[in-house]
């Protein structure tokens, strides 16, 4: 049939293998990435360093004296320190004691700044279709996602870099100094190549920030059973098995052993590399596994507001849910463990115990805020698609139908605060059940999980302020739903390390719940939360009502 | 020279899977020097599937393809130094201003035009200084297409690039092209509008499920096919419909339509000369007359038409 049918070559590639031009256009890719991205690397930098000079300069006030230090260093090896921030050593010095109280917190931190910023100038570009638009001009197959890495890593590099150079002008011995810093940017440098991997095998922005954030859970929860099983100081050598664990065994301040920052540093690389050889086999825009064909109809259910909402959330919910009952069930396993190894008359213990009588029921009112933890990171994640669902574009053809713009946004926070409750309800469940295990004592459960459902005020409020967000700023809605909600969770667990006074730390969402059963419950606290909660979920829904809708 | 005896673009026999579905199934494409040629197929037939492979940003499973002569996978940079891509759906950074993604865009594939950048922005009658996020889809399709058409670029790919863009800058893209195509550049344009692809090309490729079922000048491809005939004559239809070669005869009054195959289009003229018409109306095919016989799409009204005869 074809008139002018083109001639078939006898031959794909004649003649040349000319050499692949991988890299080309890297340098205007680097500089249009620290474009797009100044102010979050800045954002970064100036918190993680500044965490540094702050925490020093609290615990130099805290352990003024050398005898302080000293009786410090006594008490300061527990294992809610050991599996919350590490196994602690050197804890006479005040290097030591600085890492003890913000080395873990920098080390998650900077390795969750590493995934969320790499994925967003990846996989992310990706999915959206501008990468395709940054290929097809004179682009080598690797040049941006190199580029994106290095600045990523880069921002490892001048976060440790920086660590190191404040600690020593803090007047910190020097080699402790860098080799802090450098324990910090090698954890940044690891989960980059964790996340460089992760955005190579899924084919969504989300589902790389999932799988790249698993891992590092993974690697903290492995961290912190290797920390609690300690021989003095000696981490067991399950500690091995996790990258914070290597960065752990450079023990700045300690024997600052610097080889392990080598695994750390061929983590980093390898992922990338490997992550180079996926890319340079897949096309644009895929995964590695391809999409499966779905149903062709939707179900009844499915085309309805709330069951469009629960679809939509369905891999969240599923998984936080899991999340919460797995945390729940090793809470339970060790608590007492625990308590049994921990000395009550330790002052630095007291302050993680939430002035709880008994150390037993401290620990247990700290893991029931843990799961509270796991519980408000769903809600609030669930409730910030609301945002995300308008930024996106997909409300509007919503909203086109006959539905009431108010009752979409209620539907959808309602599945969140539900869903949050029955993950919260179930976690301390199975922490409850498997605690009484322990103790052969079955009131535990009931105990325990009143406790937990104690939390649904303070849930309510974290997911309040996406509410009130979502509804007077959407478009910085998401980003500072997530810093209130890290802050929340800082403050409830480290609050008094940082001197944080009472008053302030029990203003905050997670920390107003009283930690029973560390303390006497108190329904006040409940009231308020409630009543706050109430407050910002009319405010926001009701200017979310009457504002224009606006699209990223 | 070498270089413009090469075609623009060159694919044959090319394949492409993605899982079980096979996307592209041996298709042939060629576009040659100076051309501008019409890339036409309904929705999932393969289009943007060939033109990302085209651009090295998928990679075809057999066949092969050649775009200016070199291998688009392994020589993508160089390639894209020489050409400019315009996706139909163009998604942009939002807190950027359209300028800037102009500037941004065309660096990339090797440096712009100022001036001719500038006019083009006026011409298209966009903001640049607005950011991407406030744009509507046609003003995100002229900032790809301004980053494109300043560009010195010797072949063009452009993927339904006036999707979203009102009619009168659709004109604007019409003749921007033109300008071009008569400096002789090489243009490969999926598109949906007819209009556009009969003002713009001289030849059309059409293709359906990854197969090239037509390729040629649109002169050749209507020749190839039937002629509609619009007649009145006074004595009605008559022995008119006992001839084996008009088809889709319909008869209203006077009023007479059929087509007819050119080659039988002599005998038919003479025999309704000697009915005395009173006029007579001939239409060559139209794309979307050629488009849609290719796709198995007959009319309704012609099909009944066709019943009628059979039945008379």
């Amino acid at each position: 049939m074809s008139v002018l049918a083109p001639t078939r070559p006898t031959s794909a590639t004649p003649g040349h293998a000319a050499p692949v031009a991988a890299f080309t256009a890297f340098p205007d890719l680097t500089r249009f990435i620290l474009r797009r991205n100044w102010l979050r690397l800045a954002i970064w930098t100036i918190v993680l360093v500044g965490m540094v000079a702050m925490v020093y300069e609290s615990q130099r006030v805290a352990f003024p004296t050398q005898e302080s230090r000293d009786a410090y260093a006594a008490v300061a090896n527990t294992p809610a320190v050991a599996a919350l921030t590490g196994l602690p050593y050197g804890a006479g010095t005040l290097g030591g004691i600085l890492n003890i109280k913000i080395w873990m917190t920098l080390a998650v931190s900077i390795g969750f700044a590493s995934i969320f910023l790499l994925t967003r100038n990846g996989r992310a570009e990706e999915e959206n279709g501008r990468t395709e638009l940054i290929r097809a001009g004179a682009v080598g197959h690797h040049a941006y996602s190199l580029a994106n890495q290095l600045v990523v890593g880069g921002l490892s590099v001048a976060i440790g870099l920086l660590i190191g150079v404040t600690c020593i002008g803090l007047g910190l011995p020097a080699e402790g100094s860098l080799a802090m810093g450098a324990s910090i940017a090698g954890v940044g440098i690891a989960f980059l190549g964790i996340a460089a991997l992760a955005g190579q095998l899924t084919s969504t922005s989300r589902a790389a920030n999932s799988l790249a954030s698993i891992v590092l859970g993974v690697s903290y929860l492995v961290r912190a059973i290797a920390d609690v099983q300690a021989e003095g100081d000696t981490p067991s050598p399950l500690s091995w098995a996790s990258p914070i664990g290597w960065a752990q065994n450079m023990r700045s301040f300690g024997e600052n052993t610097w080889w392990p920052l080598l695994l750390l540093v061929g983590l980093g690389i390898g992922g990338c590399l490997v992550a180079g050889v996926i890319e340079s086999r897949r096309d644009v825009g895929a995964g590695v596994l391809p999409d499966r064909p779905g149903p062709a109809r939707a179900s009844r259910s499915l085309a309805t507001t709330l069951g469009l909402a629960v679809r939509l959330e369905r891999g969240p919910m599923i998984g936080w849910l899991v999340g919460g009952m797995v945390g729940g069930a090793f809470y339970g396993g060790v608590a007492s463990a625990m308590s049994d190894l921990l000395d009550s008359g330790n002052a630095f213990a007291q302050a993680f115990m939430g002035q709880a009588d008994s150390v037993l029921d401290g620990i247990v009112g700290l893991f029931v805020m843990a799961t509270a933890m796991v519980a408000g990171a769903f809600a609030v994640q669930s409730a910030t698609s609301v945002r995300l669902e308008e930024a996106s574009g997909r409300l509007e053809p919503q909203l086109a139908g006959a539905v009431s713009r108010t009752r979409w946004a209620l539907t959808h926070y309602l599945v969140a605060a539900v869903w949050g409750t029955v993950i919260l309800v179930a976690s301390g469940l199975v922490f409850g059940l498997s605690f009484a295990a322990t103790q052969s004592d079955p009131d535990q459960v009931l105990r325990i999980l009143g406790a937990s459902t104690a939390y649904i005020p303070s849930l309510l409020v974290l997911m309040g302020v996406a509410v009130l967000l979502t509804g007077w700023l959407p478009r910085q809605a998401v980003l500072i739903t997530w810093i209130v909600y890290g802050a929340s969770v800082i403050i409830a667990m480290f609050g008094p390390l940082f001197s944080l006074s009472d008053e302030f730390i029990d203003a905050t969402p997670l920390a107003a719940t009283p930690r029973v059963p560390g303390v006497e419950f108190d329904a006040l606290p409940l009231i308020v939360l409630s009543l706050v909660a109430l407050a910002l979920w009319i405010l926001g829904l009701a200017r979310f009502r009457a504002r224009d809708l606006t699209q990223a | 020279m070498n270089a413009a005896s090469t075609p623009a673009i060159e694919v044959a026999g090319l394949v492409k899977r993605f899982g079980a579905v096979t996307a592209l199934d041996g298709l042939d494409l060629r576009v040659e020097r100076g051309q501008v040629m019409g890339f036409l197929g309904p929705n999932g037939s393969g289009k943007s599937t060939t033109i990302r492979i085209l651009l090295g940003i998928a990679r075809a499973d057999a066949g092969s393809a050649r775009l200016l002569g070199g291998d688009p996978w392994r020589e993508a940079v160089d390639l894209h130094r020489r050409i400019a891509y315009v996706p139909g759906d163009v998604n942009l950074w939002p807190n950027l201003t359209g300028g800037q993604a102009i500037d941004i865009l065309s660096r990339l594939r090797g440096g712009i035009d100022r001036a001719r950048r500038d006019a083009l922005v006026e011409r298209f009658d966009l903001d640049p200084t607005k950011k991407a996020r406030t744009y509507s889809k046609g003003n995100r399709q002229k900032v790809a297409l301004v980053a494109a058409l300043a560009s010195d670029a010797e072949l063009l790919i452009l993927d339904e690039p006036t999707s979203g863009l009102d009619p009168l800058m659709e004109g604007v893209f019409t003749d921007t092209v033109r300008e071009l195509t008569h400096q002789g550049r090489s243009v490969l344009l999926s598109s949906h509008i007819f209009a556009e692809v009969e003002k713009l090309c001289d030849s059309v490729t059409i293709i359906r499920a990854g197969r090239t079922v037509e390729a040629g000048t649109l002169a050749d491809l209507r020749h190839l096919h039937r002629t509609s005939v619009s007649v009145v004559l006074p004595g009605g239809a008559g022995t008119l419909a006992e001839r084996t070669d008009l088809h889709d005869l319909s008869v209203d009054g006077e009023r007479v339509t059929f087509t007819v195959d050119d080659a039988e289009l002599g005998g038919v003229l003479a025999d309704l000369a000697a009915r005395s018409p009173r006029s007579l109306v001939s239409t060559p095919p139209s794309l979307e007359e050629l488009f849609l016989r290719h796709y198995g799409v007959e009319l309704p009204a012609s099909e009944s038409a066709d019943q009628t005869v059979s039945a008379s």
